[in-house]
């Protein structure tokens, strides 16, 4: 989010309730083992009565065991450690007994049900009954109420599939409140929403501070950390690092990012001294229909160039077709084609299936790895070599077992994978390492064009620094890179140059050491009356 | 569950081959004499007066036609309203009985309405429903499932209509006339008196050594043929003179599951292999019917040993060829026609109004042997008759297919 | 010690779990029936009694693999076996065009399924479920409900053993010297590949087992061959390792390697894995539905052949709940129900367990209703005890068996993390 370091003091915290500074919760000693590894190791952790807790650490610091720990995922018995919510000393067995405690968690894969209307979804579990039946009068009226205290305008009847996730989102917390909770836990909230949902989502966790509701919140994004907590505890490698209190005045992103990793960053981007050759990739008048509305055009005759060691960015908001061209473009594998083509070394190429888009040296990292990245039950080197099997076969028959382990040994050591061996089960590897696997995928299918969609999100900082720093080499190496982000300091910190894109237009292109975030905000949200708010 | 439906929809109904293909050109006449005589005492008020209702309801629903029809006793029956409701076509007995019910309907110019429920079950019961709303006299009903079809006769009682089951009895429900069939314990006592027979002709003097195979559990004929063999073996297990090698001398042990021949081969390949070392071998081998016992003849084969005497019936055109070669010892006849046409002629006499039929074609009324849950129905059990290499072409004399067949084999 | 041992069985105990069960079975039926299950005979009857199974099961392996279901191998390999009796018993052609008509129509109807699944994307379970009806429907068609027997050399298919060298006599012996040779090659084969894989991780710098560990392993497999060679060639004589059981070998060994070797195989586990992956990948999902339907009914194809090859006939009841046989062969192996995880050699023991188990309680004279329900009940423990390994977060069950210390592989994790 916000990419110069500001200072995280924050003078305004007004409601001062008569409980305010009471401790809610407080998490003594935890430790929890699974076989071979040391999840947890000792970890405390309490939260003040009406605060918003921020819990930060890499992924694979422990932060989501820690959370599953307390709603009751894991129950009392396979963890040693005590929890005292609300001075009572808890026992939870079942999520059930945690939730009739009031914590409540909202987990990072929404568990809505698509096909029931928003109503049903909130009291799912939880029905209004009046004899043997539902009460739907009473749960319409009731649903109403808490879409009204959530901000949410939509009808409860709407079934969720018709609402954006930012609002699912909503819905999530419409339902956690329906149980009078007291202790919301949210796990990256953010993470897929826009920038105007994420401001409505922050401006409802104040709101539920003010109402004396104790919040937890995991996030990644350090800058809706610094708007919005009051507390940090700083989670690495299954122990407690630090808890600051924000009005401390000496908490800064720096020093967040310098406890979570265990070391220094000096940058948050590595340095790049890019040396740019002839125009390797162009797209040209490309359009493309929506797949299923198909007056809407998702593409309107987008025009795209990028050269050899350079790295492009795209920037727009979701939606607006920035995933949608680069996955037209690679296969044709969205969308309807309508027409445009792509040239690859000032060669025209067919890309109208996805191997053809392979053989014509594109690669494209998707922006969701573990459901269209990965085949996760795969293992590392069944993975590195997937994009280009033929590449590692004897004599064009049997892929060669040992060549492929060769290989991903190396790409394991280059790219820093952390994992046991290459027989590791993808599934198994944190976020960031998946990523890395991902990538060394297309690696290995020799790509003159790479195309990264998201390739940061939901990744630990530590992780990112390395991700940038493949994305530099790769570059350095003569290759053709577009880079999609969401986040804007991404891309004003690692790219050459960006592209801005509106409801699937072209709006600009500006080299990145002339742009800045207000320039870029500006093209890629023309109608935004109000300021850029990041 | 999508495996469970799979698997019944995949089942063959396992009845059809063992009492499908029957050959016998002269019922035999007054063997039931004496239980007629017993049992017209008991065929009970309720009986009668259940016909008599019915016989009313049915002149009641249909003033007009029941009047002219059953003014028309033993007169014209022409253009009667039969509908003849059979299983699935799945083996040769079906087709053939296809074939009589038109040829037979066609001479007498009846008016009959004949379906094959191929989509099982479910499909009868429409086709059933069909029959009744379209004012059939007399339904002729071959059941997949003799219990699933109580609504379908209950509603034709209502409506007068009477019901004969034909080659499969109707269970649980009063609202049956009568059973043709052929009988099926008589099937059984015959392929134990033939598997004595084979034995003492080819084997020598005993003790023998034996094997018996039965049907599928889930098909009640399988213990009505078990039984009527044992009726005849267990005498003889008794005084030692049969002596069955595995000791399986269960039905549940013996049985085929689903009829299907693959379990009989793998079952005789343990038996043999595990009772009968090096050149042991078993003597006689009863089986229930032709497939299985070429089934248990080819396990016996592949495991080089010499050929028992094995029984069989269906007169299956492939067994015919083994009797006539002399692998298969023999199998029983039970022809569709006299099975169909007595059907037909016990239709027209139930809707000419005759009540409590003591005598059909010469067929005495059996009113023991077959209790369907709910009463003992009245049937008329053609008899089968044992083929083997001996009789075979005079069994087989007006049947061209199956005379072929044995006419095949030198 | 426990580190040794897995190294000694090959370190994926998990899969070893399966084979373990199998031998122990074995082991219990032998003694229950004073060692009639290891005798040639039997051996020689549960070979033969069960290749169909076999081969339809590797067809099966693949489309559950992929995510799909095949209901209809049953009635494909029922028409097949018809086709095949009339072409050559009632229309007099020479057997070899029989078995060419045959493998035709399990390709015509592999053509047909591909056709909805792939290209039209009718999901599997509905096209096979048709296919089953059409098919079940097509056999009594051609004929006419009658079993129709098949020419000798089809039975040789289905039941015959391998006489194409003079057997060895000495002494009380006589034994089958083609069997013998079979089990020396694959004697043979097995040290080579052994020493031939050693050699290749040794130069990729990989770490490998101790040296005597592998000779232990080479010579374990090689008395298992050898072995089993044995009691085959000293059957009755004219008897061998049966000609289906070589058959079954022959399509395993394509198999397995196609599944673990060809960009193909990778493909369908790709497909079944996560086909939006796959698709992004540039593994062409609909060419992987197209061949895993294809292939499924040309073994459907094959099965039917070997199997009226064994029972001398075609009848009416061929095929009846195959699918059920192979696709429970197919979970004991170790599949998941969701796709994307199987083995071919699983599946190979996965249909042994069943066959020895549903073999050990003939030999008992156990009756049809026991047998079914000990042969659900394993089917049912098989698949949990594999469900319950598999649960994330708990120690195995097979884990808890050999109480394993913490792997160091995870330590090494731990500390690098």
């Amino acid at each position: 989010m916000s990419c110069p370091i500001e200072s995280f003091a924050r003078a305004g915290v007004t409601v001062e309730g008569s409980q305010r500074g009471t401790v809610i919760l407080e998490m003594r000693g935890i430790t929890k083992e699974f076989p071979g590894v040391r999840a947890l190791d000792d970890v405390s952790f309490s939260v003040r009565r009406g605060s918003i807790h921020a819990l930060c650490g890499e992924n694979g610091a422990g932060k989501s065991t820690l959370m599953k720990v307390l709603s009751g995922v894991w129950p009392h018995g396979t963890y040693s450690g005590d929890i005292v919510f609300e001075e009572q000393t808890c026992r939870f067995a079942t999520i059930r007994d945690s939730e009739a405690a009031g914590i409540a968690i909202i987990h990072q894969e929404l568990a809505l049900i698509p096909e029931l209307s928003i109503a049903e979804n909130i009291f799912l579990g939880n029905e209004i009954r009046q004899g043997l039946g539902i009460d739907w009068t009473e749960t319409r009226r009731r649903a109403a109420m808490l879409l009204a205290e959530v901000g949410l305008d939509n009808d409860p009847d709407t079934p969720v599939k018709e609402i954006g996730v930012g609002k699912q989102q909503l819905v999530e917390i419409a339902k956690a409140l329906s149980k009078n909770v007291k202790l919301l836990i949210l796990d990256e909230p953010t993470s897929a929403l826009n920038e105007e949902e994420s401001a409505h989502l922050l401006d409802l966790m104040r709101k539920q501070r003010e109402r004396g509701i104790s919040q937890i919140m995991i996030s990644h994004k350090l800058g809706e950390i610094a708007e919005i907590a009051d507390d940090i505890t700083v989670i690495r490698d299954g122990r407690t690092i630090e808890t600051m209190h924000v009005t401390d005045h000496d908490v800064d992103e720096d020093r967040i990012i310098r406890l979570m990793v265990g070391r220094p960053l000096d940058n948050r981007f590595p340095e790049r001294h890019p040396k740019i050759g002839d125009v390797l990739f162009e797209v040209r008048d490309w359009t493309v229909r929506h797949p299923v509305n198909t007056e809407r055009l998702i593409c309107k005759g987008s025009n795209i160039q990028v050269r050899s060691g350079e790295v492009v960015g795209l920037a727009g908001l979701m939606g607006a077709g920035r995933t949608e061209l680069a996955r037209s473009v690679f296969g044709h594998s969205y969308g309807i084609y309508e027409r445009g083509e792509v040239l690859v070394g000032g060669r025209r190429v067919s890309t109208d299936s996805v191997p053809k888009a392979i053989a014509a040296g594109l690669a494209y990292l998707p922006e969701d790895r573990k459901t269209q990245g990965l085949n996760l039950l795969d293992d590392i080197k069944g993975q590195v070599v997937s994009a280009k099997l033929k590449k590692a076969c004897q004599g064009g028959i049997s892929i060669d077992w040992h060549h492929v382990r060769t290989i991903a040994q190396q790409y394991r050591q280059d790219m820093r994978i952390k994992a046991p061996s290459v027989d590791t089960p993808v599934a198994s590897l944190s976020g960031g390492n998946m990523q890395k696997v991902v990538l060394a995928k297309w690696i290995y299918s020799d790509p003159l064009v790479l195309i990264l969609d998201e390739p940061t999100r939901g990744i630990d900082v530590g992780a990112k620094y390395e991700i940038y720093q493949l994305i530099g080499q790769l570059a350095a190496e003569g290759m053709a890179v577009v880079v999609i982000s969401s986040e804007l300091p991404e891309l004003l910190g690692i790219t050459d140059r960006i592209y801005t894109i509106f409801e699937g237009a072209v709006t600009g292109c500006l080299p990145t050491d002339q742009a800045d975030q207000e320039s870029l905000m500006r093209l890629i949200n023309p109608t935004s009356s109000r300021p850029a708010t990041v | 569950m999508s495996v469970g439906n799979s698997q019944s929809l995949d089942h063959q109904p396992v009845n059809d081959d063992c009492q499908g293909s029957w050959h016998q050109h002269n019922p035999r006449k007054g063997q039931f004499t004496m239980r007629i005589l017993k049992t017209i005492t008991t065929i009970g008020v309720a009986g009668a007066m259940a016909l008599t209702l019915a016989a009313c309801g049915g002149n009641a629903g249909n003033a007009g036609n029941a009047g002219s029809d059953g003014a028309s006793s033993g007169g014209s029956i022409e253009n009667l309203k039969i509908g003849i409701s059979l299983p699935q076509k799945t083996s040769e007995n079906w087709v053939e009985a296809d074939g009589f019910f038109n040829d037979t309907c066609t001479e007498q110019k009846l008016d009959c309405t004949l379906q094959f429920a191929n989509g099982g079950v479910a499909e009868q019961q429409n086709q059933i429903d069909a029959m009744i709303t379209s004012g059939v006299k007399v339904l002729i009903i071959g059941a997949i499932d003799g219990t699933s079809l109580g609504t379908q006769v209950e509603k034709a009682k209502d409506a007068g209509i009477s019901v004969i089951a034909y080659d499969r009895l109707l269970l649980d429900t009063e609202a049956i006339d009568n059973y043709v069939a052929y009988d099926n314990f008589q099937v059984g006592v015959k392929q134990g008196e033939a598997l004595l027979e084979g034995l003492a002709k080819i084997k020598g003097d005993g003790p023998y050594k034996i094997e018996l195979v039965a049907g599928s559990n889930d098909d009640s004929n399988s213990s009505r043929f078990f039984n009527g063999a044992m009726s005849i073996l267990q005498p003889k297990i008794d005084d030692g003179t049969l002596v069955v090698g595995s000791g399986q001398t269960q039905q549940s042990q013996a049985a085929t599951q689903g009829w299907d021949p693959k379990n009989a081969q793998s079952r005789m390949d343990a038996i043999l292999a595990q009772n009968y070392p090096g050149s042991e071998v078993p003597d006689g081998i009863l089986s229930p019917n032709d497939t299985l016992a070429r089934a248990v003849l080819t396990s016996v084969e592949q495991a080089g040993k010499e050929q028992p005497v094995v029984t069989g019936q269906d007169s299956e055109v492939e067994s015919l060829k083994w009797i006539m070669q002399g692998k298969q010892y023999s199998t029983i006849s039970k022809p569709t026609l006299p099975l169909v046409q007595n059907s037909i002629a016990l239709a027209v006499k139930l809707a000419s109004g005759e009540k409590d039929i003591k005598e059909l074609n010469g067929i005495q009324v059996d009113e023991e042997q077959y209790n369907n849950n709910k009463k003992n129905v009245p049937s008329f059990l053609l008899e089968p008759i044992v083929a083997t290499k001996d009789n075979a072409k005079d069994v087989y004399k007006d049947e061209p297919k199956k005379l072929e067949a044995v006419n095949s084999v030198g | 010690m426990s580190e040794q041992f897995k190294q000694l069985i090959g370190g994926n105990i998990r899969q070893l779990a399966m084979v373990a069960v199998l031998i122990a079975e074995i082991i219990l039926f032998q003694i229950l029936t004073g060692g009639t299950v290891l005798s040639p005979q039997n051996l020689q009857n549960v070979i033969s009694g069960n290749a169909y199974v076999l081969i339809l099961a590797m067809g099966m392996v693949l489309v559950i693999i992929a995510g799909h279901i095949d209901l209809s191998v049953g009635s494909v390999a029922a028409v097949v076996g018809i086709v095949l009796a009339v072409l050559t018993t009632s229309m007099g052609l020479p057997w070899w065009v029989g078995v060419l008509g045959g493998l035709l129509v399990g390709v015509l109807i592999g053509l047909w399924h591909g056709f909805w699944v792939a290209i039209v994307g009718v999901p599997a379970f509905v096209v096979t479920l048709a296919g089953m009806l059409s098919f079940r429907g097509l056999n009594q068609y051609i004929g006419k409900s009658n079993s129709i027997p098949v020419p000798e050399e089809v039975r040789t298919l289905g039941a015959g053993y391998m006489n194409f060298l003079p057997p060895i006599e000495t002494g009380n012996w006589i034994i089958n010297s083609p069997t013998m040779l079979l089990a020396a090659l694959g004697a043979a084969a097995v040290v080579v590949l052994k020493l031939r894989s050693r050699a290749k991780l040794v130069a990729a710098g990989a770490s490998v087992p101790k040296a005597w560990v592998m000779w232990v392993q080479i010579v374990f497999a090689s008395a298992l061959l050898i072995g089993l060679g044995w009691v085959f060639a000293t059957g009755r004589p004219g008897t061998s390792f049966p000609i289906p059981g070589l058959i079954v070998i022959v399509l395993f060994l394509c198999y397995n390697f196609l599944a673990r070797n060809t960009p193909l195989g990778r493909g369908v586990y790709a497909v079944g894995g996560n086909r939006t992956a796959a698709a992004l990948t540039g593994i062409s999902v609909r060419k992987v539905n197209f061949f895993v339907m294809f292939n499924s009914s040309v073994l459907a194809a094959i099965a039917g052949m070997v199997f009226v090859g064994r029972s001398t006939a075609s009848t009416p009841f061929d095929g009846n709940s195959w699918e059920l046989d192979a696709i429970a062969s197919v979970f004991i192996g170790g599949a998941s129900v969701w796709g994307g995880i199987g083995t071919v050699g699983g599946t190979m023991v996965g249909a042994l367990v069943m066959a020895f188990l549903n073999n050990g309680l003939q030999l008992l004279g156990a009756g049809a209703d026991w047998t079914q329900m000990i042969k659900g009940l394993v089917l049912l423990l098989a698949v949990a005890f594999d469900v319950l390994s598999k649960v994330q977060g708990r120690p195995s069950i097979i884990g808890l068996l050999w109480k394993p210390k913490p792997k160091p592989e995870a330590e090494q994790a731990t500390k690098e993390a």
